[in-house]
């Protein structure tokens, strides 16, 4: 399976495409593909460029990121393992 | 320190507005990301895992009081309450939005500051000695040098496409503090035959995959022709650099592939054809400026100072951050003081809102308003009295800010790596702080005495590993985050890249092994050396036995 991400235009931040293509901020709520609906909801995610910037897919296991950069896209889907600011998790 | 002219000031508004246009039609669908991407790039906003990122511009790394108040409030309102310094003396914000970008400039050009140029392919924010001024082995101030730097290269024209980025450090000193060989181009200011100004150039350095330390290619270039020498080596690397593959597009190839005597041949070819009178800096101007770096009024002190030895008597704790944090100073009486952003277990180079203010409040009060960012990723109070050491000790330790171990081992450079950056490879930061938690131990790290461990999370090299006394490079290995260890590196007048000891490890094993290191250095120095002179006569087999021998004896 696979999932929709990118940054979102306005601030950066990281979005996923939910089932229907919306932007959503959680990796949970993001839309799971099969196949060529997996290549559809990319080019429809590319065609909202005011919303998704470089959007691209990712394999996704049992909701978990599960490619090559499974341990880039976790961190992407949960922010830096060191904290938001100098106070350490 | 140098104060905008109406030049500058009309530059940079223009710039703004500029930016701001562009922002405005990115975000309306004008711009496509790939039209935007460079504009944006030369405006330093990156976009980064988890935001866009902005990094400003600290000129040679020196700042006033007012500055770094500006710099606080923009973490506290636009970003989450804190940046990051960098090893280019740059400060990051991780998350500011985009469409705040141009008020923020626009902020930051109120206290004459600014982003450009701290991206792209063109020439970077130029770097030095940190203690410049305050150095009484420097021939002269470095500062002006790098203003005049500063003004020639900021939109030039025929520099704003070059194949790459190009960065420049200027040293006045024989002792290199600003890690001058591994810049494209280096500069030693030296005294020249005639008594006057004159600059030892370095070329072809660099770090990054394919690292290499800067050769001389000029032993003594005249101050006033010093931007026709640089202005001849940029046009022969801008017509010969490689544009075809971005790995190999650095001056740094284009000098080993020639060979630097071909190399000095193409550039004197183009110096030749200069219209160096056109080039010159006039005289006036460079007194113009270097009056802005006037020495401060400084008081007559003796040289010793009560207060500073009651309080290292009857302290402790002051006495170790006077031993590793207070710098001699060239003025009797005074002394130059580095504030460490490397707190144990914390994250090297980050620093608070409310700690900028500190900082600033102190620079104001302490420093004659000045405060400086090292490459090293900590800040400098350049002009302390000795006699107000034990109080501003008092007011760091306060604001989580008297780490006294500068120089030591858990002064560690370390870059954003895989918790922010969208090139990593692995985590930097996280590595850094188990080694800072294993290491905590203060007596320990002065036992061990200076020795700079440098990490990065991918091969571009912004923490600086090739040249680090221990090297820690993070690499992706099918995924799994694995390190890289180098030993014997060092970014000094003796300037060298480390040697890679043996295969690398787990994220967990990284802080053990390097501890192990360490202690082999204990056990194998000669009475009074440095780590850095035991590899140096020992070689890296001990320190791999050690690394690896655990290893070894299990396997
Ligand atoms: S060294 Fe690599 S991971 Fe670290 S900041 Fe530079 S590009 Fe990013």
């Amino acid at each position: 399976m696979k999932i929709v991400t990118a940054n979102r235009l306005s601030d950066g931040r990281v979005i996923y495409a939910d089932a229907s293509g919306d932007p959503v901020g959680a990796l949970d709520q993001a839309g799971r593909f099969d196949g060529d609906a997996a290549d559809l909801a990319l080019s429809q995610a590319a065609l909202r460029p005011a919303t998704f910037v470089n959007p691209y897919l990712v394999e996704v296991d049992g909701g978990r990121p599960s490619g090559r950069d499974r341990f880039k896209e976790l961190i992407r889907s949960q922010g830096p393992t060191v904290g938001n600011s100098l106070e350490r998790p | 320190m140098y104060r905008y002219d109406e030049f500058d000031t009309a530059v940079v508004r223009e710039r703004i507005e500029e930016f701001r246009d562009q922002v405005s039609r990115r975000v309306s669908g004008g711009l496509t990301e790939d039209e935007f991407k460079p504009l944006r790039l030369m405006n330093g906003v990156y976009l980064q895992l988890h935001a866009y990122m902005l990094r400003v511009a600290v000129p040679y790394g020196t700042m006033n009081s007012g500055q770094m108040r500006r710099l606080a409030r923009i973490a506290r309102v636009y970003d989450k309450g804190y940046g990051h310094f960098t090893t280019r003396t740059n400060i990051q914000y991780n998350w500011p939005a985009l469409s705040d970008v141009p008020a923020i400039l626009s902020e930051l050009a109120e206290v004459e500051m600014h982003a450009i140029q701290t991206s792209g392919n063109c020439i970077r924010n130029v770097t030095t000695d940190v203690f410049a001024g305050c150095a009484d082995d420097e021939i002269e101030d470095p500062r002006p040098w790098c203003e005049i730097l500063r003004q020639w290269s900021t939109i030039h024209p025929e520099f704003s496409f070059l194949p790459r980025k190009f960065k420049i450090a200027v040293i006045a000193a024989p002792k290199d503090r600003a890690a001058m060989r591994t810049h494209d181009v280096g500069l030693q200011l030296i005294r020249g035959e005639d008594g006057e100004t004159a600059f030892r150039v370095f070329v072809g350095g660099g770090q990054g995959r394919i690292p290499h330390i800067a050769q001389e290619i000029a032993p003594a270039v005249p101050g006033r022709d010093l931007l026709a020498y640089l202005t001849a080596i940029l046009r022969a690397w801008n017509l010969l650099g490689r544009r075809d593959n971005i790995h190999k597009a650095r001056i740094k190839i284009l000098v080993a592939s020639l060979g630097i005597d071909a190399f000095r041949e193409e550039v004197e070819r183009h110096f030749a054809t200069l219209r160096r009178e056109d080039l010159r800096v006039p005289d006036e101007e460079v007194a113009r400026i270097r009056a802005y770096f006037a020495p401060p009024p400084f008081a007559d002190l003796p040289r010793t100072s009560g207060a500073f030895d009651r309080a290292s008597l009857a302290d402790p704790d002051f006495a170790r951050f006077a031993r590793n944090n207070v710098r001699r100073h060239r003025q009797p009486g005074y002394a130059t003081l580095i504030i460490s952003l490397k707190p144990q277990g914390g994250v090297p180079g980050d620093i608070t809102a409310d700690q900028m203010d500190l900082v600033a409040d102190l620079a104001e009060r302490f420093s004659f308003d000045e405060v400086r960012a090292a490459y090293e990723q900590n800040l400098v109070l350049p002009h302390v009295r000795l006699d107000d050491t034990p109080e501003i000790w008092r007011r760091l330790a306060e604001a989580g800010l008297a780490t006294p171990n500068a120089d030591l081992v858990t002064d560690i450079i370390a870059c954003p790596g895989l918790d922010y950056c969208s090139l990593a490879n692995a985590r930097s930061i996280p590595v850094a702080q188990a080694l800072s938690e294993q290491l905590a131990d203060l007596d320990y790290q002065e036992r061990l005495g200076p020795i700079r461990v440098n990490m990065s999370g991918c091969i571009n090299a912004c923490g600086h590993h090739h040249v680090g006394h221990i090297g820690v490079l993070g690499v992706d290995r099918k995924g799994e985050e694995y390190y890289q260890i180098t030993v014997g590196g060092s970014a000094d007048e003796q300037a060298a890249l480390g040697e890679i000891v043996g295969r690398s490890l787990a994220a967990d094993e990284v802080a053990p092994a390097v501890g192990r290191a360490l202690d082999r250095y204990l056990e194998v120095r000669r009475e009074g050396e440095t780590f850095l002179q035991t590899v140096r006569r020992l070689g890296a087999d001990p320190f791999r036995d050690a690394i690896y021998g655990a290893f070894n004896a299990v396997a």
